[in-house]
């Protein structure tokens, strides 16, 4: 738990100073606002209405993916990667660590993304904030721990760039999959389908444990 | 190769058959060695020999490709292992944007260390770094990020301390510093000491061995009574397992 937490601190410390991942992520998220609210047809806003939910979360995952690349970045510098493999504890508390940094950072975008949405498309999320915000972290947890898992396996190659969505996006599909319809519903009717909210929270569970226990290995040179 | 151990004595780290490959390059061929507690051996050698490979494999950061490892004789438990082992390697292993201060805390937080924040002021005194503590190491000489990555090493007093050329950048008096607490540490800590650096080799070591292309030979005790000798049995060491290579 210490070392999860010097971990947790280290990392938030460092985006607060640059916060080069944070910025990255919220334009990058707001752009996807902008291009959305110009492709949506003249007359036809109740359509694309409709397609919001689905459009947050592509805004969400490909934001995700553009900080997921950057958080192995930083440790890659004077190699104080070795120094985190060096130290005396389960290398799966490192993980929860620097994962927990990255949820951290994409709910953050995700809020102020889903503002930007909000006014944009014209919705009223206010009355369902507080069970979005659920799923929104729920679905971060999701992205945010097999893509610390694989942003960790990725930089070490040559091209970490291309490996880190051609790994993660393919294997994010049932995360997805229960965020996007469960965030449906939510808009439209006010209320949580139960079937995909359990997709969504076994993926959840799954990805953690896979990742928890496959950390020790991909520190390994 | 026994370096360093005394018969019977339980050596502080033995490697037996050690191998470390890359594809088909073989950075360390089968390697049998034994460091007695709290003695310093010096691991010499050209570039490319497979000295930093040899201390990454100790330090547990890289897996054997064949061998065993044991530490006071028991099978190295890898988190245990990390708890005991200081390594200062090639890279100083900080982080540019956080201050002297907060890169010793937080190496003191990852070795669970009592008072992290004491701990880390200790060391900054220790290092005569105190007027630069809270500056971001990023704008650090190399020198000074040098003298940092040598404090965060010890950061949990280990037993074992691996030193990769650890004199790199330092000024004559942090240097002197630095080999004086090696020294001083001698019969209470094993030390592996990488260095090309003879004379502070043949000063602080008990034992040497050379490597040569991944190939280790011990060199007579004898060597290290000063630098002249210890370079004359590195040359012909040297000179030796590079025609064996060739042969």
């Amino acid at each position: 738990m210490n070392v999860l937490l010097a971990v947790l601190r280290k990392d938030l410390l460092i985006e607060w100073r640059s916060r080069d991942r944070l910025v990255a992520m919220l334009v990058f998220a707001v752009l996807v606002v902008v291009v959305l609210y110009f492709a949506a047809p003249p007359g036809q806003e109740e359509t694309a209405r409709a397609h919001v939910p689905g459009l947050l979360w592509v805004a969400w995952v490909f934001a995700t993916v553009l900080g997921l690349g950057r958080s192995f970045a930083l440790e890659l510098e004077n190699d104080a990667l070795s120094a985190l493999a060096l130290a005396p504890a389960d290398r799966g508390w490192i993980f929860l660590g620097k994962a927990l940094a990255n949820v951290i950072l994409v709910t953050t975008v995700q809020a102020l993304s889903a503002v930007a949405f909000a006014l944009a498309f014209g919705l009223d999320l206010w009355p369902v904030a507080g069970r979005l915000a659920c799923l929104a972290v729920l679905g971060a947890i999701g992205l945010c721990s097999l893509g610390t898992l694989f942003s960790a396996m990725a930089i070490r190659t040559s091209n970490r760039e291309v490996m880190l969505p051609l790994l993660m996006l393919p294997l994010m599909v049932p995360v997805l999959l229960g965020a996007v319809r469960c965030t449906q519903q939510l808009v439209a009717t006010g209320e949580l389908p139960w079937s995909p909210l359990q997709l969504l929270l076994v993926t959840d569970g799954v990805f953690l444990i896979i990742s928890f226990l496959g950390f020790e290995y991909v520190l390994d040179e | 190769m026994n370096a360093a151990a005394e018969p019977g004595a339980t050596p502080a780290i033995e490697a037996r058959g050690l191998t470390r490959r890359f594809g088909p390059v073989v950075a360390l061929r089968p390697l049998d060695l034994a460091v007695a507690s709290g003695t310093t051996l010096a691991v010499l050698g050209p570039n490319g020999a497979g000295k930093s490979t040899l201390l990454r494999l100790l330090s547990g950061l890289a897996r054997p490709s064949g061998g065993t490892l044991h530490f006071d004789g028991v099978g190295a438990d890898r988190v245990g292992r990390r708890q005991r082992i200081g390594l200062i390697g090639h890279a100083t292993f900080l982080y540019p944007a956080l201050t002297a201060r907060e890169n010793l805390a937080l190496a003191a937080r990852l070795w669970k260390v009592a008072d992290p924040e004491e701990r880390a002021s200790q060391l900054l005194d220790e290092q005569d770094l105190q007027a630069a503590a809270d500056r971001p190491v990023g704008g650090f000489s190399r020198g000074m990020a040098q003298r940092v990555a040598i404090a965060r090493a010890l950061v949990h007093d280990p037993e074992i301390l691996l030193l990769d050329e650890p004199f790199t950048g330092l000024d004559p008096t942090a240097a002197d510093r630095l080999a004086g607490r090696l020294a001083a540490a001698r019969g209470r800590r094993t030390s592996l000491l990488v260095s090309h650096d003879l004379a502070r080799a043949a000063s602080l070591a008990d034992a040497a061995l050379v490597l040569v292309r991944g190939e280790a030979r011990a060199l007579p005790t004898g060597a290290l009574g000063s630098a002249e000798l210890l370079g004359e049995a590195y040359r012909e060491a040297v000179s030796a397992l590079g025609s064996e290579g060739r042969a």
